[in-house]
């Protein structure tokens, strides 16, 4: 009997030491999944593929009730706004001419605004909500790779944590903390300099995202546009973040964070774009310790 | 054919578990509540009070395969789930020696196994630093709506998977004597 004892308490022994090793083995910075992780993801991605059809019919079914019943109220308010746009068309295709032919005149022609888009459709949301985490079914053989930004149609909605060969998972804004920060500025209206910042990290209790300014004494309103600066490496410039919620100053008093409200639902999540930067890197290793690591 | 049934079914638990959170209403995604599913977990119960015996252990076995692929897949750290899963699962089996197999033990282990489980999870991410949630409110946000709302499932899955594990059962533990 006491053996049988003995042979309990080391194989539970065992088993702890193997998952200390394994916890330490998946919490050190790791570049790229191992190609038995990457054989997983893309069969279980599959499988997901096949099963969100019919789940995602049923769930969007009763939501397209709902819209159904509202949609001659809204159809009153798009129909007059449809005038407004309009002239803005018409106003931006201009500029965005203008732009193209100044540009052609000094010989510029990449951008760090400019990206290439990847359609692709999230297949399943992490159960584990300590994880904020997505699965979309495009992947390595798509183009995607890890940390490209990923946005909807409203904003940005977080960045490429890890991709295998046919599907990624992408780590959402609200999972986002100080290792994963993001170089933004504040479109500010009364200012004449945009005010620049770093997305430092998610408020679980507000839901709000914590944008530290680089300066002290700016005044910034509610309701101003955050959007990246493209300065990070990774991400092009010009995604939209959210809008400014409060700013107050930081634990130490040294500097201001301002809260920001993400544009995008991050709880509904459906149809994503994958946004991968067209313009070379200038040092593609030095970009990602900057955007990734520290 | 009858011994691929249950890996396979496994395996579409873990799959049904991703798109799991779009079924929840959305007044309650939006709040504080976390709702884990531990689909997986409901079923390895019933697999270990249905489907093994005192002596075996397939139970424990699949719990450390499937476990390990759920870390994989929907985590970011390896070796949480399996750990967890394994050793709970083994707990469970332990208890089912002394007591009788009927719905109320089944129901009565589902809530302390997805209790424990989730508290395991819970202890072994504070330490890692995943989370920095504090006792008392993960208690109330996390710990109670998950045991529930598994409890839930384990009750509207109950009466179509218990036969079929003990046929399964004793379909693949006949041939074998």
């Amino acid at each position: 009997m006491s053996f049988f004892r003995r042979k309990r308490l080391f194989t539970i022994l065992i088993g702890f030491i193997i998952l200390v090793g394994l916890i330490g083995f998946s919490l050190r910075d790791r570049d790229d999944l191992s190609t038995f992780e990457q054989f997983l993801h893309d069969t279980v991605g599959w499988l997901q593929s096949i099963v969100h059809v019919p789940v995602e019919f049923t769930t969007s079914f009763f939501s397209n009730i709902d819209d159904i019943r509202n949609t001659y109220d809204e159809n009153q308010i798009l129909k007059s706004r449809l005038n407004e746009y309009k002239n803005l068309i018409y106003e931006v295709q201009e500029l965005r001419q203008d732009n193209e032919d100044l540009r052609n005149i000094l010989e510029k022609t990449e951008s760090i605004t400019d990206f290439r888009p990847i359609q692709s459709t999230v297949i399943a949301r992490g159960p584990e909500q300590w994880f904020q985490q997505v699965k979309i079914n495009r992947g390595k053989q798509d183009g995607v790779e890890a940390n490209m930004a990923v946005i909807t149609g409203k904003g940005m909605i977080g960045k490429v944590q890890s991709a295998s060969q046919f599907s990624s998972t992408v780590l959402l804004l609200s999972g986002f903390d100080r290792t994963n920060r993001i170089s933004a500025y504040v479109n500010s209206e009364e200012l004449e300099d945009d005010v620049p910042g770093f997305i430092v990290g998610y408020d679980e209790e507000s839901e709000l995202l914590e944008l530290e300014l680089n300066e002290y004494d700016t005044k910034l309103k509610e309701g101003e546009l955050v959007v990246s600066s493209g300065l990070g490496g990774v991400f092009p410039k010009g995604l939209e973040i959210g809008t400014i919620k409060e700013v107050s100053p930081d634990r130490y008093g040294l500097t201001q964070i301002a809260y920001v409200q993400p544009s995008a639902d991050l709880n509904r999540l459906n149809h994503v774009i994958v946004v991968d930067r067209s313009i070379a890197q200038p040092d593609e290793i030095d970009g990602q310790s900057q955007e990734g690591g520290e | 054919m009858h011994r691929f049934y249950l890996p396979f079914f496994l395996l579409l638990t873990i799959v049904i578990e991703g798109v799991a959170y779009d079924f929840l209403p959305r007044s309650l995604v939006a709040g504080n509540w976390m709702i884990i599913p531990h689909w997986l977990f409901v079923f390895l119960i019933m697999i270990t009070i249905f489907f093994d015996f005192e002596d075996t252990y397939y139970s424990v076995l699949y719990a450390i395969i499937f476990g390990l692929i759920v870390d994989i897949v929907y985590t970011n750290v390896i070796g949480v789930y399996m750990f967890i899963y394994a050793i709970v699962i083994y707990f469970i089996h332990g208890i089912r020696k002394v007591l009788h197999t009927n719905v109320f033990v089944a129901l009565l282990s589902c809530i302390i196994g997805v209790g424990l489980a989730d508290l395991g999870i819970y202890i072994i991410y504070y330490f890692i630093g995943i989370n920095d949630v504090l006792w008392n409110n993960y208690i109330i946000y996390r710990l109670a709506p998950t045991v529930i709302a598994n409890v839930l499932f384990f009750l509207v899955i109950y009466p179509f998977i218990k036969r079929k594990l003990i046929r399964w059962s004793s379909q693949q533990f006949d041939i074998k004597k």
